[in-house]
């Protein structure tokens, strides 16, 4: 009588792969810590040729982007919110913006954000970015130049 | 030497301004001339009573001079007496300057994020979905260095 073949090649890859499977499903199904939402309102205009201080670190992107020769960064906002959490928060000229952090992924942000103009919805997106990722929502005007909004998350 | 030349040279002689062999000849010539050593005795007594004069002077001076220069003295002691506080006071007034202004400036620098210069770590952005009842929204991306930007039209004003 013969011993049947054992075959160690299949069942060492197969453990991995299980752990694998169940590691990512149990990160999936984790819950999120909160998301750092940081806003930055801005008013870029041609008045003048000032650059405030706090956009130091995005100067040249913001010369690279825009044809505008000042901005000032008007107000900041920095809020703690949890998946599922809606923070709002007030803008200029009678604006106003929503920004709600929903389920992602390990690492990575998803905000959905909605900017009313009254009761007029100016933007409705969901955006999705790495933690400490940016991204510029700009246009309405104010004033006499334009408003240019930063939203990272992190 | 004759008696015109022991007359010129007798003033010089006495005040000692001569060298020691005209010196030994005018003293030869008043050895045996005894109108050239009156004069010279003359001379010597003028000289005297100046030095006495002179001294006289001095000393009478001297008086007014060291009565001023105490008080010179006084008033420099008093001086540098009231100045001593004051310039330990200016040497030593930055310590407690200072830290009053660093608990100032650590008390009224704004110690919240609104100044504090954005850092981004990435500009990578998935826009899921873009909707907007009143205006033209865009997504501007302008490549990986750039942020994403999605930039709203109102009333067709771009």
């Amino acid at each position: 009588m013969t011993r049947p073949e054992r075959r160690p090649g299949i069942l060492l890859p197969g453990i991995a792969l299980l752990a694998v499977v169940l590691a990512s499903l149990a990160a999936e199904a984790a819950p999120a810590g909160p998301v750092s939402v940081d806003i930055g309102i801005v008013v870029a205009s041609n008045q003048g040729t000032s650059i405030d201080p706090a956009l130091s670190a995005l100067r040249v992107k913001l010369q690279s982007m825009f044809s505008y020769s000042s901005y000032k960064m008007l107000d900041r906002a920095k809020r703690n919110l949890a998946v599922g959490e809606t923070g709002d928060f007030a803008l200029p000229g009678g604006r106003s913006m929503k920004v709600t952090p929903v389920a992602a992924p390990p690492n990575k942000v998803r905000l959905a954000v909605q900017i009313m103009e009254g009761e007029r919805n100016l933007l409705t997106t969901t955006l999705g970015m790495s933690r400490g990722g940016m991204v510029l929502v700009g246009g309405p005007p104010y004033r006499s130049g334009v408003m240019i909004l930063l939203i990272s998350a992190e | 030497m004759d008696c015109g030349k022991v007359c010129l040279m007798l003033q010089d002689d006495i005040d000692g301004r001569l060298p020691p062999s005209e010196s030994a000849e005018i003293l030869l010539h008043l050895e045996s001339c005894p109108s050239c050593a009156a004069e010279a005795a003359g001379y010597r007594r003028v000289g005297e009573m100046l030095r006495l004069w002179a001294e006289s002077e001095a000393g009478e001076k001297a008086a007014r001079l060291d009565a001023m220069w105490t008080r010179v003295r006084a008033g420099i002691d008093e001086r540098r007496q009231r100045d001593e506080p004051a310039s330990w006071w200016r040497k030593w007034i930055w310590v407690p300057a200072g830290a009053v202004l660093a608990v100032l400036v650590l008390l009224f620098y704004p110690s919240d994020v609104s100044r504090a210069p954005f850092h981004p770590t990435s500009f990578d952005v998935a826009v899921e979905d873009l909707e907007s009842d009143a205006a033209t929204v865009a997504l501007v991306d302008k490549g990986d260095d750039l942020p994403r930007v999605i930039w709203i039209i109102e009333n067709d004003k771009t």
